[in-house]
């Protein structure tokens, strides 16, 4: 577990989606992002993989294998250490 | 208020399949499409790489020559579009008094982009200039200029809907008296701003797309401009006017979902098709041929087929539907009138495109138009337009030997002020948005935050439902730095690095979207792009909206917020821009009554005068009732429009200056807000706001109600 990569992705994650009023110490590493947990949409989705890309040089995949990485901060943290690590 | 028939009398348009509508129909009709490999510009590492465009487009000699280095684009494919209409109508060259209606979202965008592109180390208010000096509304003060005869235009913005919103709003003003024709229409150029911004949503097909296929994977963008003269049926009779089609109905209202998504069950649009025809006093069974909406996409072919079965229900089988999209491309702001031009064409001859690239219908019950032209027989036809935002509009329209029937009556009303929220110095150092719920005012710049408070503030103290309430909202120049700097992102980043969270705040009719969700109001959803003419004119298109029976209840108002390329430009050494606004609340005096809710002041109307200088003065507002109790509250002026007052039967009145230490875009917003509370509180019968500080002069008179709160 890599808790500095983690912290970053939730800072990302206000950031990039405008979360305002939200704190990075409230978001939960295994929540979901989507749906019932933090709300967001596939908007939101399409938003982070470009703040993602943009942040990591880590791009993120479409479809099924998309909806695994973004389920959580973790995945999101995983895809980008493993990603990372290739390069 | 007439009751009577809009006729239209002419129709002109120019797409990437044709100059000439009647030439773009034929070609719809053989299934030609117009999308080839891009060649306006490099849109960079996108997805998509093709669009419909308007090749061999000639701007500089199409405009006239003086005219011609503020023409861009969409102002060319505007113009040629117009004068074919006006020609069709046989309207070229009569006198009287012309409307002119535009919607709009691109405006000058392509051309700012080439400016930005070209000047990378000039500071960023030259390479940015002419948002301000080109806006939305410049298309409309050009065609004023260019064609002989209009005394009055209007720019509305509701995304993909606008110029069929524009439409609308032309029958109200048909409707009102106020004019005997209109040109109404849309055009819009391709630009870099909406490729990217639909490519970074993923909402572009690389392929020619495929509407209402089940492997459609996305719209492709097109460009170009259509316009229609509209005529009340009896002006159009008593000069022996060819008669082409109906404009039965219209119908406009908002979904209040989400900025970008569609209401997936369809029961919304569905809700608004059935207004429109009740609107038209028509029955689904009348109905022969639906031009759809149509882009392409998942989410809105989906939801719109599902609307089309809840609608015609067994009768789905019957009504041939196609989308004009696959062939011409999605022309944005251009779509809902281009797509009206087809209706009526279609009705004319009485045959439906086809929906080209459509081979496996994924709603296999709805009488696709496909492999080739349909004919069809029932006497009326409809265009259906949906846009970010959620604002739709559905337009109804029948064929020229329809039979006059009683239309659904409405009452003259008067429109009233009943509730009002200002921006004043108070509140410029204060932060809207810690008054608004965090989750529902993401990416809210103050220029939603603003109006999304005024809403909830003035339904809650009003007790309204927002259920059919609409939200009007003025601008200036659209969201100017928000635009460059996504602009400035895709340049510096490349297209893959531009933020698809950010494309759908960018278009001008972004605030009145996000308040209509924020604040779920239902009724028309639109922004109005007039100069500083903003505030009238949002005042003027709401209470056309009520009195035509459109909305319950109107929200309308300006803010102009901080901008740093607007402050820089507009801004000067003792005359600083700074953040002012207000909004009002305004509803027809029989539904304040029907609530037993206090008025603040009856809205007896707004005039724009551009041609002060002339002798033959053109119609003002009525004289002041008494010269003890009428003020003038004035914005800036210039030389004309003081002179103008001054010769006016207002010139005895007291003035007051409305300035308070700084200039906005929205000094007759807050000065209205001023003159309501004086109104209220029994200081003056009535007062004129007066705001001309270029060639023109923009009024508005509030009367006291004759029974004060």
């Amino acid at each position: 577990m890599d808790r500095a990569l983690r912290d970053e992705i939730k800072e990302l994650l206000i950031r990039a989606l405008d979360l305002r009023g939200r704190t990075a110490a409230e978001i939960e590493d295994d929540a979901p992002l989507f749906g019932a947990g933090l709300g967001l949409d596939s908007l939101d989705a399409l938003e982070l993989a470009v703040a993602i890309e943009e942040r990591f040089g880590v791009s993120m995949p479409d479809g099924e294998e998309g909806r695994r990485v973004f389920a959580s901060v973790a995945a999101l943290a995983e895809h980008v250490r493993a990603h990372r690590a290739v390069e | 208020m007439s009751t009577e028939r809009i006729a239209v009398t002419g129709v002109g348009a120019v797409s990437a399949l044709a100059v000439g509508a009647r030439a773009t129909f034929e070609r719809l009709l053989s299934g030609e499409r117009a999308v080839t490999p891009l060649s306006l510009f490099d849109p960079g590492a996108t997805r998509c790489r093709i669009a419909a465009e308007v090749k061999g487009l000639d701007v500089t000699a199409i405009a006239p020559r003086e005219l011609a280095s503020r023409f861009t684009r969409s102002d060319a494919l505007a113009l040629l579009a117009a004068r074919e209409a006006l020609a069709d109508a046989g309207a070229a060259e009569l006198p009287g008094t012309f409307g002119l209606a535009i919607g709009a979202t691109t405006g000058g965008m392509f051309e700012t982009e080439n400016d930005l592109i070209a000047k990378p180390d000039a500071p960023l208010a030259v390479r940015a200039l002419r948002l301000l000096s080109h806006p939305l509304s410049a298309t409309a003060e050009l065609l004023t200029a260019v064609l002989p005869g209009v005394v009055q235009s209007s720019t509305v913005c509701s995304a993909c809907s606008s110029s069929a919103v524009a439409l609308v709003r032309a029958a109200a003003l048909l409707g009102s008296g106020a004019v005997d024709r209109v040109l109404a229409g849309g055009t819009d150029g391709l630009s870099r701003l909406t490729f990217l911004g639909f490519d970074s949503l993923g909402a572009l097909d690389p392929e020619p797309c495929r509407p209402f296929d089940v492997s459609r994977r996305g719209l492709n963008l097109g460009e170009g401009a259509a316009f229609l003269v509209l005529e009340r049926e009896s002006v159009a009779r008593a000069r022996g006017a060819n008669v082409l089609a109906f404009l039965s109905g219209g119908a406009i209202t908002a979904e209040a979902h989400h900025i970008t998504h569609p209401e997936p069950s369809g029961m919304l649009a569905a809700a608004l098709l059935r207004r429109a025809l009740e609107r038209a006093a028509l029955s689904p069974a009348d109905i022969g041929y639906v031009n759809a909406h149509g882009t392409g996409t998942q989410q809105n072919d989906a939801m719109e087929a599902l609307a089309l079965r809840a609608v015609f229900g067994d009768d789905i089988a019957r009504v041939a539907v196609s989308s004009s999209k696959a062939q011409l491309g999605h022309t944005l702001g251009a779509a809902g009138a281009l797509e009206a031009v087809i209706s009526v064409l279609s009705l004319e001859r009485g045959v439906a495109p086809p929906t080209a690239g459509l081979e496996n219908p994924e709603d296999p019950a709805l009488l696709h138009v496909m492999g080739g032209a349909r004919a069809f027989s029932a006497p009326a036809a409809v265009s259906c337009s949906f846009g970010f935002g959620g604002t739709g509009s559905v337009l109804v329209f029948e064929g020229p030997e329809s039979a006059p029937r009683p239309l659904a009556a409405r009452s003259p009303a008067r429109v009233v002020v009943t509730g009002r929220f200002a921006i004043g110095r108070e509140e410029r150092d204060s932060d809207p948005s810690t008054q608004l719920n965090p989750e529902r005012s993401r990416r809210f710049d103050r220029g939603a935050a603003w109006p999304a408070l005024a809403s909830s503030v003035l339904l809650e103290r009003a007790r309204l439902s927002p259920a059919g309430v609409s939200i009007v909202l003025g601008t200036a120049y659209g969201s100017v730095e928000r635009s460059v700097r996504f602009l400035l992102r895709a340049i510096a980043s490349g297209a893959r690095m531009v933020s698809p969270a950010e494309f759908p705040h960018l278009v001008a009719s972004a605030a009145s979207g996000n308040v209509s969700i924020y604040a779920s109001l239902t009724g028309p959803a639109l922004t109005v792009v007039a100069r500083e003419a903003a505030h009238e004119e949002s005042l003027a298109t709401a209470a056309l909206l009520l009195s035509d029976g459109h909305a319950a209840a109107a929200i309308a108002g300006v803010i102009s917020p901080p901008d740093p390329i607007s402050d820089a430009v507009l801004g000067g050494p003792g005359r600083p821009r700074v953040e002012g606004g207000g909004f009002v609340l305004l509803e027809t005096d029989v539904s304040a009554a029907s609530r037993g809710v206090p008025v603040l002041a009856e809205l007896v109307g707004t005039w724009s005068l551009a041609s002060l200088g002339e002798t033959s003065a053109p119609d003002g507002p009525p004289a002041p009732r008494s010269i003890t109790r009428s003020l003038v509250l004035e914005g800036e002026l210039s030389d004309a429009a003081r002179a103008w007052l001054d010769a006016s039967s207002w010139g005895t009145c007291p003035r007051v200056s409305a300035l308070e230490g700084g200039f906005h875009e929205a000094v007759t917003a807050l000065a209205t807000a001023r003159a309501l509370d004086q109104l209220a509180a029994g200081e003056q019968d009535e007062i004129l706001i007066a705001n001309g500080p270029t060639s023109a002069l923009h009024l508005c008179l509030l009367r006291a109600a004759a029974e004060r709160p």
